[in-house]
Formats: structure tokens, C-alpha cells, sequence
């Protein structure tokens, strides 16, 4: 009696539960119309994320970064044509639940719920057609949460290609979930994805069932996938074979991964990224510089002659201009690079070098950001998310500074030319040099840093997986590396924007008692508009002169060095403003191009000139090693979220970089070079 | 015997994984589960690391990973 009671009851409570539950959700199945709602696109990589989300919002999605664990998350609107507004969120695809890499660790967070900022109202689930079992293991997760769910089925086309079918709506009945084809890179599909995802947010009485039991347990959870997928019928050849042996991936892995030719092949893919980086943008570079240069004449021309104007031309528009300048190679970059990804040849390339690199205590992986660094490092360090170890992550952005970005470009062609004028084909030699100077010291770095503190032999994992080739859509390609490039704008252009104004005012301003008295005899007021020559900049560059003696240059140069901490290439401008300024008397040299101002140049109250081959040398050897980019330093904080690595960096190779330079100088004076 | 020993282009059914316990569960949710087939299709320069095909998917796992993996 007791017992059959006490099962009733318990019965009672279970079925009372069931009831409330099934109230609450019944209750508010819909969120008010006034708030958007808010769905997360998940998935493994190479799901074909990135594509759906730039299918259901039109491309218009920015990157936002959240703080805190400060990984970039795509958020944007979806199209007006697909009905009532709801905001999709692409998370960062996922491999496996165990030891995750912090975008994994995020991804993980949304979806279980535990983030701070991001509450999806519902998920889609991305799933690639051509790996089913593997993609919906990682569906079964996201299920298991118990948030509504939709999937997406994507690269239908490759799946087509191989010979399989697969039935979405049997799919759909054997996992008890939604189940959408879908391209996100032509829109085919997404509509019914829509209509399914609302049509489950509407009805709180659908559950992924099936789909939610299956275990974590990866031996358990495949045996029950492929029992659940057999029994279907959904699935023609359920069970996916070795890919043939003349299907396309497996020819262009034959050459492109070849035992001799792979390395040959994978520089020269690369050596073509360069070029075309440098040789595509050059025409885009010199409009900008141009367009910028004519803005800020006008704006003088416009604006009444005073300090404003000039603050608005100088410090405003030519800080602008010296960021926009580079957004033809970042745009270039980025684009190729997306290309190069959707190609599926990234990953071959991390699979090429993982070798030598691991070597270096370095990753596969950390290939991308390296070669990212040469055009700028800041979506360099970001790239260097995708690293699986956090000490191999943290050591390819420590050696990213030195990576010769197109920063310096303008820079080394200045000195370069200074140092050897008339010889271009010298010039370039030197220049090739370089770049591969900096290849070469950042792998050393790396290697020395990994050998003195990381002495234990690197334990991180590979196992990449390959996609399949594919041929890269030209339009969502645009549309994707206009979104990143523009992200890339706003990250960067703020503070170099700040910072070049203050440059600018430190150059146009200064102490009113350091300034010559006035004709009438009254001094100035406390801070005033000043020439260069009397200006804070100049005070800190001669505060500075003891320090830069050793590497044989003036204050003049000081002046230059301190506005490069806002971007490098600045350093050129200034270099411009401080020669022609100081010699503004002289309409000779103000008519006299830059360099040969530059070659006159000599210290005050001597004839020594300032520019002799052995300073040249070595201030490129300073611009070599040194961490002039404030920009640089703030998404390193961000990005390791502490000041920790960032200063770090900062002190160590704006110190070592002085050091060598001081010994390059001292050492060509010894051995006789001027 | 050790995948490393399988011939290449040859398939084998994995038996099982026998490594650390973190990395093992990796592979194992990577779709590398006993009973499973797999071949290893080529090595790349350096031979290291191995492309591998399991699952209708290719890998690439460096030696140290491949050794973990025993096969019939």
C-alpha cells in the first residue's frame, strides 16, 4: 500500500512538473513585439557559417567585440525581405567540447547559456551535408541545451558532386528538428529557413527529441547517429567512403601537398599575395594620398586662416589620410585571403609549415597570422585566435610585431633612398632583403623565447581537418571582406585618429615661457600656438638629444621617431614638416625635394651632417625591431586581456631596437663608415 | 598494429586510441572511434604531418597523433 502510494505520489509530482513546465513554455512562447529577437548561427568550422549569416542579413553584418573574454562575434540584422526583424549572431565554429580554444570557449558559453551579454532566443544549427555525422554530433550538443532549434543543411552542391542525396523532410521526421537546404552564398533556401525558424518559435510544443538524447559520449553518440541515420532512410550511401581517387580534392592535394613541389608551390601562391598586395594597391594608395592631400588644401583654402583650420587639415584630415592610405592593401589583403580560405588552401598551407614551425614552438596555424603581419599587424593578432594552445597563441603574437608590415614600407623606401640615391634596383634588393630579414628574426625570436621559457616540449594537438576544394563565389567573398576590412577600419582608426591629433598639437603648441618674446614686447600666455622649433615636440625631442646621440641623429629625427608611436609611415610626414620648417627662410631648400633637405641637414652649430650611411642603417635597424604602433599595443592588450604582454612587447623591442641600433651605429664608426 | 605502419592508401579499421585522455577525446569527437575506417592518403613535405581520410573527411594529424592510433 505504503510503496504503491509513494509511487503515485511521485508520479503526481512528475506529471504536475511536466505540466508547469509545459505552461511556462506555453506561456510566453513568443517574446513582445518590441523586442528583436535574438538567434546565434552555431556550427563546427567550415560549416559554412559565415556564408548563411551573409546570406540572412545581405552582408550587412558588422563585427563587434565583447569584453571581457574580447573575441569578435558577427551580429547583424536580418534582410527586410525575410519578414520582422530578428538580429543573428555567428559564433565561432566549434571542433570539440574538450579543451577548448577560447573562440571555442565562447561559442561553448552562448550556447550553454552561461555568457554574460548574449541570450539566443533560438539557434541555428549549421550542418554540412558532406559530413553529417560528425556535424550533427555537434548539433545533438547545441540540442541538448534545450533551446529551440533549427538546422541548416549546407554544401548540398559538393554533396550532389559525390553522388549522395539526402532527404531533408525524412531527416527532419528521424531527428524530430527542422531540417533546411540551404546556400547562404546564393539565398537559395534561406527563405524556408526563416519560415521554420519562426514557425518553431511560434510552436514551443516541438522539441529536437531525438536529436537531444543522443549522448556526449563521442562512441556512443556516432553509434546511435548512424543507427538513427540508417534506420531514416534520409540518407542515400549513409556511410561516406574514402574519397575516390581521382575526385578533385584528392588531385590538388596530390600536387599541392607534394613531397617536393608543395613547398615551391605554397611560396609561390604566397609570393603572389605579395606582389599582388603591393603591386595591386599602389594606384588606390597614391588616389588616397592624393585625395587626402587635395582635402586638406581645400579646407585651408575654405576655412579662415587660423589654428583651426590648420588643426582640421593637418592634425584631422592628415590623420584620417595616414589610415586610409593603407585600407587598399588591408581591403586587398583580406580579400585574398578569404578567397585563399573558402578555396580551402589555408589549410593545406598550415598543414605545409606546421612542421618547421612547431619547431619553433610555434603552430600549423600560426602561419596565417605571420603572413597577415606583413600587411599590418593588427588583424594579425587577431588572426592568431584560431591557435589551439594559448602558449603557442600568445607566442605568434609576440613575434607578429617584427614581421615587416606596410607600415614600414614608406619609411625604408625614404631611407633607402637617402641611403643609396640613384639606385632603384639597388634600393628594391635591400628592400626584398628586409622582409626577409624579418621572417628570419621572428622565427629566431620565436625560437630562442620558446628554447629559454617554454621548455617543455610542446604538447598541443593538429588534427585539422581539410575541406574539400571549392570554388570561391567572387560576390560573397566582396561582401565578406568588406565587412572585415571595415571592421579593421574601426578598430584601428580611432586611436590612431586620437593620437595624431595630439601629435599634432604637441608639434603646434608650447610653453609660453620657452617661446621668443613678441615685437611688442609682451610674452605669451601660458600654452600657445607655437612654431615647431619651440613646440612640446621639439622640447621632447631635445629633452631627448642624449639618448638619440648614440645613434648619431638630432632632435629633428627625435620629433619624427615620437609621431611614429601613432603609425609608423607618420614618421615620413614629420620628417617633411621638421626639415622644411626649420628651414623655412631658406627658399632654396624649401623648393629642394625632401631627401635633399635630409642630405644637407646638419646638427646645430655644426657642419657634421645628420644623415650619413651609418645613421641611415641604423635607423632602419631601429624601424626594424621597434614596436612604434600604439595601435598595435591596445588590440595586444585586448586581445590577451592584460597590459601584461602589451608592455612587454613594447619595452622589448622599442628597447631592443634602440640597442642594436646604437650598436650598428658605433660598430660601421669603428670600422670607418661615416 | 600502429596506423604509422599501415600502408599508404590502404584502408584500416581503427581498433583503438591509446594516448593522453584530453587529446585522445578529440580525435575521438573528431569521428575517430574504434570500429571506424580510415587510410592514410599521403604525407606532405617533411613527412609530418599525415593527411588522413576518415569519414568522408580529410586530416591532418601530426605523427604524434597518428601514433595514438592502433588499427586491424
Amino acid at each position: 500500500m505504503d510503496q504503491s502510494a509513494l509511487i503515485n505520489s511521485s508520479a503526481l509530482t512528475t506529471t504536475s512538473t511536466e505540466t508547469r513546465t509545459a505552461e511556462e513554455q506555453a506561456a510566453p512562447p513568443v517574446t513582445p513585439a518590441d523586442r528583436v529577437l535574438t538567434v546565434c548561427l552555431a556550427g563546427v568550422p567550415n560549416a559554412g557559417k559565415t556564408a548563411l549569416m551573409n546570406g540572412l542579413t545581405g552582408g550587412g553584418f558588422h563585427t563587434a567585440n565583447y569584453p571581457g573574454v574580447t573575441v569578435t562575434i558577427s551580429r547583424g540584422k536580418s534582410r527586410a525581405e525575410l519578414g520582422a526583424e530578428i538580429s543573428f549572431v555567428d559564433l565561432p565554429g566549434v571542433h570539440s567540447t574538450v579543451a577548448p580554444t577560447i573562440e571555442e570557449e565562447l561559442s561553448c558559453s552562448v550556447i550553454e547559456g552561461r555568457h554574460d551579454s548574449i541570450h539566443p532566443d533560438a539557434l541555428i544549427i549549421v550542418v554540412d551535408a558532406t559530413q553529417l555525422e560528425r556535424h550533427l554530433k555537434f548539433a545533438a550538443f547545441v540540442a541538448r541545451q534545450g533551446k529551440p532549434v533549427v538546422v541548416a543543411l549546407t554544401m548540398m552542391d559538393l554533396l550532389a558532386k559525390s553522388g549522395q542525396t539526402i532527404n531533408s523532410k525524412k531527416l527532419s521526421e528521424a531527428l524530430g528538428v527542422a531540417v533546411v537546404p540551404v546556400d547562404g552564398r546564393t539565398g537559395w533556401g534561406v527563405g524556408e529557413l526563416m519560415t521554420a525558424l519562426r514557425e518553431r518559435l511560434t510552436n514551443p510544443f516541438i522539441t529536437a527529441a531525438v536529436l537531444a538524447e543522443i549522448p556526449d559520449e563521442p562512441v556512443e553518440a556516432y553509434r546511435r547517429l548512424r543507427a538513427i541515420l540508417d534506420a531514416s532512410g534520409a540518407v542515400k550511401k549513409s556511410r561516406p567512403l574514402m574519397l575516390a581517387e581521382n575526385s578533385l580534392t584528392a588531385r590538388i592535394d596530390k600536387v599541392v601537398l607534394h613531397r617536393y613541389a608543395g613547398l615551391p608551390i605554397f611560396f609561390i601562391i604566397l609570393g603572389g599575395l605579395f606582389a599582388s598586395i603591393f603591386w595591386l594597391a599602389q594606384p588606390f594608395m597614391d588616389f588616397i594620398e592624393w585625395l587626402f592631400k587635395e582635402a586638406g588644401a581645400l579646407t585651408l583654402a575654405v576655412l579662415p586662416e587660423g589654428i583651426l583650420a590648420r588643426f582640421i587639415a593637418e592634425g584631422i584630415i592628415g590623420g584620417v589620410g595616414a589610415v586610409a592610405v593603407f585600407f587598399p592593401q588591408i581591403l586587398i589583403l583580406f580579400f585574398l585571403m578569404t578567397l585563399l580560405e573558402d578555396s580551402g588552401y589555408l589549410s593545406r598551407g598550415a598543414a605545409l609549415v606546421d612542421r618547421p614551425l612547431s619547431a619553433l614552438g610555434l603552430h600549423g596555424r600560426s602561419f596565417v597570422p605571420m603572413l597577415s603581419g606583413f600587411a599590418c599587424a593588427i588583424p594579425a593578432v587577431l588572426a592568431a585566435r584560431t591557435i589551439p594552445s594559448k602558449r603557442e597563441r600568445l607566442l605568434t603574437i609576440w613575434i607578429i610585431p617584427l614581421m615587416s608590415c606596410s607600415a614600414r614600407l614608406p619609411v625604408y623606401a625614404l631611407l633607402l633612398a637617402a641611403l643609396l640615391p640613384g639606385a632603384v634596383g639597388k634600393a628594391g634588393l635591400a628592400l626584398a632583403c628586409i622582409y626577409l630579414a624579418s621572417l628570419l628574426t621572428g622565427s629566431l625570436t620565436a625560437g630562442i623565447i620558446g628554447k629559454l621559457f617554454i621548455r617543455k616540449k610542446s604538447d598541443s594537438m593538429l588534427a585539422m581537418e581539410m575541406p574539400l576544394y571549392r570554388r570561391p563565389l567572387i560576390k560573397p567573398t566582396l561582401k565578406i571582406t568588406w565587412s572585415r576590412a571595415s571592421a579593421y577600419l574601426k578598430r584601428a582608426g580611432a586611436p590612431i585618429i586620437i593620437i595624431s591629433s595630439i601629435l599634432w598639437m604637441l608639434s603646434n603648441f608650447g610653453l609660453g615661457a620657452q617661446q621668443p618674446k613678441r615685437e611688442d614686447g609682451t610674452s605669451a600666455a601660458f600654452i600657445t600656438a607655437s612654431d615647431l622649433d619651440h613646440s612640446f615636440a621639439a622640447q621632447l625631442g631635445q629633452s631627448l638629444e642624449p639618448v638619440l646621440r648614440p645613434m648619431a641623429v638630432d632632435w629633428r629625427v627625435g620629433v619624427g621617431l615620437i609621431s611614429a608611436f601613432a603609425a609608423r609611415e607618420v614618421f615620413v610626414s614629420t620628417m617633411a614638416i621638421v626639415f622644411h620648417v626649420a628651414d623655412e627662410n631658406n627658399e632654396q631648400a624649401q623648393q629642394a625635394g625632401l631627401l635633399d633637405t635630409m642630405r644637407e641637414a646638419t646638427f646645430a652649430n655644426s657642419s657634421q651632417r645628420v644623415f650619413t650611411p651609418s645613421s641611415i642603417i641604423g635607423l632602419m635597424v631601429f624601424f626594424f625591431f621597434s614596436l612604434q604602433c600604439l595601435s598595435t599595443v591596445s588590440v595586444v592588450r585586448a586581445e590577451t586581456n592584460s597590459w601584461k604582454m602589451a608592455g612587454l612587447q613594447l619595452l622589448f623591442y622599442t628597447g631592443l631596437g634602440y640597442l642594436l641600433s646604437v650598436a650598428v651605429v658605433q660598430g660601421l664608426r669603428v670600422i670607418g663608415v661615416a | 598494429m600502429k596506423l604509422l605502419d599501415a600502408p599508404i592508401n590502404t584502408c584500416c579499421r581503427i581498433e583503438r586510441l591509446d594516448g593522453p585522455e584530453t587529446e585522445c577525446r578529440r580525435l575521438l569527437d573528431l569521428g575517430l572511434t574504434p570500429g571506424e575506417e580510415m587510410a592514410v592518403v599521403q604525407a606532405v613535405p617533411f613527412g609530418d604531418p599525415l593527411v588522413v581520410e576518415v569519414r568522408g573527411m580529410r586530416l591532418a594529424l601530426r605523427r604524434r597523433e597518428a601514433a595514438w592510433i592502433r588499427v586491424l
